[in-house]
This record gives structure tokens, C-alpha cells and sequence, in this order.
């Protein structure tokens, strides 16, 4: 007589489950606390340019004190539309008037919060999320306009840079 | 009637439940945080009066031009090269720290604060404060007057807080203070990438955050960079930790102060 005796037809047995919902929902919790939530989605192509000591903009977003301005290459379109090529896009649109809509747009924004959660206009920061190729004119336009409008915090975007890593910097 | 047992929910389907809910969050956020520098613009002042000019040497002036090639004081930086800059803005700050005569004559001098110069100059103001109050006649000049001494009585009071954690961290009866004035200028063209610019604030940071938590780190035994974390993340709540690490990180920040002067491009 084998040992090992042949199974007669019977169907392996059911692996049991009932921990299978365990397992994802701490998948789900840690990808709870782990992510922040997309912001709209770009419409301009935007390289990141590179630092270190960032600070992180997190807490800021959190209490909503920090306006994001994209600057760079429209993905759709044509860029010879654009002053310089460089498409300013605000929440989710491409304004015509580029960097000069700014001040209006910071006021608008401003003004929609409800009164109890306003920060001073000064605290409220500007941030510039710009190509690595845009050029520094077109910011400090921007600058001039926010001072002309008393928003004095602004915040210049860059990804915190490894140690050994360059900085990416276009040699002419 | 006999009690009849409640039947057993059906749980099979709680994981594609968790599995959907998993799939939106994946899809709906993202990982990567947003960072930057944050930087403030200069309010804007309306006074025709010319502010006297600052000596040269309590100035760092950094210029990139089109190319994204640096000029730091007389010395020309390849866009490769830019690491270098940590090491020169902090002799900037540094080199004159320690020394009270033989001085380098081209970087800003140090002031040593002692409590008992900060004791008299709060005296002095008191006494001004008393006579001002005590005059016959309060007109405008009067109580202009009455304004600027109370804000500088507020000042020295301040700095005399000041020393004293500085003299109890650190046992040093004199604070080193650099000249108010000395400050870095960073200048860019109008055709300046934003890349260049960012690597220029990105060294100007790492110096000054270099600096500030090695001297954190030797009067408090905690780095800058950390208490300011702390600060940040616990801002809403009010515990003593919180208060003292706030204390702490101006103390830092005055004897080690960013200043940063952005200029508008010209060409």
C-alpha cells in the first residue's frame, strides 16, 4: 500500500479569507495617511528646479495659507501664444493676460475665504511652482505686483535634492 | 417561541469594499509633497528721504546673469562650481566673529552685547520716557516721541532677554551680534533661469541653516532645523516645549539672521 495515496477527485480544500479584508484595509489607512490629495491637474509642463533645506509646505496647506501658481510650457496649444512661451496658469485655467492677472486673482481668492479663517494678506504665501527653464523676469513681475497689493510671503517651489545628487542647471 | 439565533452576515464582499475604497485613494492623491523657500517681500515704503548707503563690506552681492554664471563679490563662479557658494557666504558671516581688533576689514563687524550695556541703554530710555511724560504741554512731536522710546524699550528689553538664555546656555557674558546692516544681495537678470535662481537660494539656506544648527546644537544640544519642525507641527497647541523651543529658535535667528535682499533684474 503507497503512502502517499492518490486524492480521489476531491477539490482542494477553500483557503479561508475572512483576514482578506484586514489586510486592505490597512493598505487603505496607510495610503490614508501617507498621501495629501492632488491638487487640479497641470496644464503646464513643469521641471522642477533643485535645493536643499526646503521647507515643506504641508502645515500651510493644511490651514489653505498658500496659493500655487504654475509657470512654464502649455502641454496643449500652441506656446508662441504665450509672452516668452511661458503659459501662468491659475487654479485651473491659462489666463490670457499671463503674469499681470496675478494681483487681481490673489485678491479675488483673497476675498472668497470666509471671514474667520483669513490670515492677514501678508501671511498669505504666494507660491511660484516654475519650470526650471522660465525666466526670472517674469517673477519678479509677479513680485512687484504682490508688494503693490500688500501680499508679502512668497515661496519660490523646488524638490528637496538627495546629497550626492547636481544641481540641474542649463550650461550655456 | 423559542428565541431564533440572528443568522451570520454574509462578510465575503467587506474586502472588494476595502479594495474599491483603496483604489480611489491611490488614484485621487499623490505622494510627493510640495516644498520651498519661503521668502518675504519688502513692504513697500512711501518716503522720498534716501536711506544713508551701506559700506561695502556689509555686503554680499550675488549676481547671475543670462547664462547662469555667478559673480559672488570679485570672484566668477561656473554654473558647476555653485557649491562653493555654502562655503563662502558662511566665511561672510563667520570670519569676524571672534575677533575684536585685527578685524577683516572687508566683512561686517560684530558687536559684543554685554547686560549691562543693555541694562543702561534700558535705563537711558526710561529716564527719557519719564521726562517726556512729565512735560506741561503733550503735543503731536510729544507724543511721537512717546511712541519711539516705548518701542525701544520694548527692543532692549527684548535683547536683554536675550542674553540672559545666551549667558545661561552658554556661559559667555557677551553676545556676539553681527552688524545689522550686513546683508546678502542677490541680483539675477531678466533672462536668468528660475533653476539658477533656486540653486543660489538653495545655497544661501544650506549656509544658514549650517550655521544655525551647529550653534543650536552646542548651547541647547537640538538642532535648528528641528525645533523649527516642532513649531511648525505643533503650532496650535500651547505646551511649555513649544514655548521655549520658540524662544530658542530666536535666539538662533538673531545671532545668525537671514537676510536676503532679491533684486529687481535691470536687463
Amino acid at each position: 500500500m503507497s503512502k502517499f495515496r492518490k486524492k480521489d477527485g476531491k477539490s482542494a480544500p477553500a483557503i479561508n479569507t475572512s483576514s482578506l479584508p484586514d489586510i486592505v484595509f490597512m493598505l487603505l489607512f496607510f495610503f490614508m495617511v501617507a498621501t495629501t490629495t492632488k491638487e487640479i491637474d497641470p496644464l503646464v509642463k513643469i521641471t522642477p528646479a533643485q535645493g536643499v533645506g526646503v521647507t515643506d509646505l504641508t502645515p500651510f496647506k493644511q490651514r489653505s495659507t498658500v496659493d500655487f501658481v504654475y509657470l512654464g510650457t502649455p502641454i496643449k496649444g500652441d506656446a508662441s501664444k504665450f509672452d516668452k512661451g511661458v503659459a501662468v496658469q491659475y487654479d485651473g485655467l491659462l489666463h490670457p493676460d499671463g503674469i499681470n492677472y496675478i494681483g487681481k486673482w490673489k485678491l479675488a481668492k483673497f476675498n472668497d475665504k470666509p471671514a474667520e479663517m483669513t490670515d492677514p494678506k501678508e501671511n498669505v504665501i504666494t507660491c511660484f511652482k516654475a519650470d526650471e527653464k522660465v525666466p526670472m523676469g517674469i517673477i519678479f513681475t509677479a513680485r512687484e505686483i504682490l508688494r503693490d497689493n500688500n501680499f508679502n510671503s512668497i515661496a519660490y517651489s523646488a524638490a528637496e535634492m538627495g546629497n550626492k545628487s547636481n544641481y540641474s542647471i542649463r550650461v550655456q | 417561541m423559542a428565541q431564533r439565533e440572528a443568522p451570520e452576515i454574509n462578510a465575503g464582499s467587506m474586502a472588494d469594499i476595502a479594495f474599491l475604497l483603496l483604489i480611489f485613494f491611490l488614484v485621487t492623491t499623490t505622494m510627493d509633497k510640495d516644498t520651498a523657500y519661503l521668502r518675504k517681500i519688502p513692504k513697500k515704503v512711501e518716503s522720498k528721504i534716501q536711506p544713508p548707503p551701506v559700506e561695502e563690506k556689509n555686503i554680499y552681492k550675488i549676481v547671475i546673469n543670462s547664462k547662469q554664471v555667478i559673480q559672488a563679490r570679485d570672484s566668477i563662479i561656473e554654473p558647476e562650481d555653485i557649491s562653493t557658494l555654502n562655503s563662502r557666504i558662511k566665511h561672510f558671516y563667520t570670519v569676524n566673529r571672534d575677533r575684536k581688533t585685527d578685524r577683516a576689514l572687508d566683512y561686517p563687524y560684530y558687536a559684543f552685547g554685554t547686560k549691562e550695556l543693555y541694562s543702561n541703554n534700558l535705563i537711558t530710555q526710561q529716564n527719557r520716557l519719564d521726562a517726556l511724560e512729565n512735560r506741561k504741554v503733550i503735543d503731536d512731536k510729544t507724543s511721537k516721541m512717546i511712541d519711539q522710546t516705548l518701542v525701544a524699550i520694548e527692543k532692549w528689553n527684548e535683547k536683554l532677554e536675550m542674553m540672559n538664555l545666551y549667558t545661561e546656555f552658554s556661559g559667555k557674558k557677551e553676545m556676539p551680534e553681527i552688524a545689522f546692516e550686513a546683508h546678502i544681495r542677490l541680483e539675477s537678470f531678466v533672462d536668468t533661469d528660475y533653476s539658477a535662481y533656486v540653486a543660489v537660494q538653495s545655497e544661501v539656506q544650506r549656509a544658514v541653516t549650517e550655521l544655525r544648527d551647529e550653534e543650536a546644537m552646542a548651547l541647547f544640544g537640538i538642532t535648528w532645523t528641528a525645533m523649527n519642525r516642532y513649531i511648525q507641527q505643533n503650532k496650535l497647541e500651547d505646551t511649555p516645549e513649544l514655548r521655549l523651543y520658540q524662544e530658542h529658535v530666536e535666539l538662533i535667528e538673531t545671532l545668525y539672521p537671514l537676510r536676503l535682499i532679491e533684486v529687481k533684474p535691470k536687463r
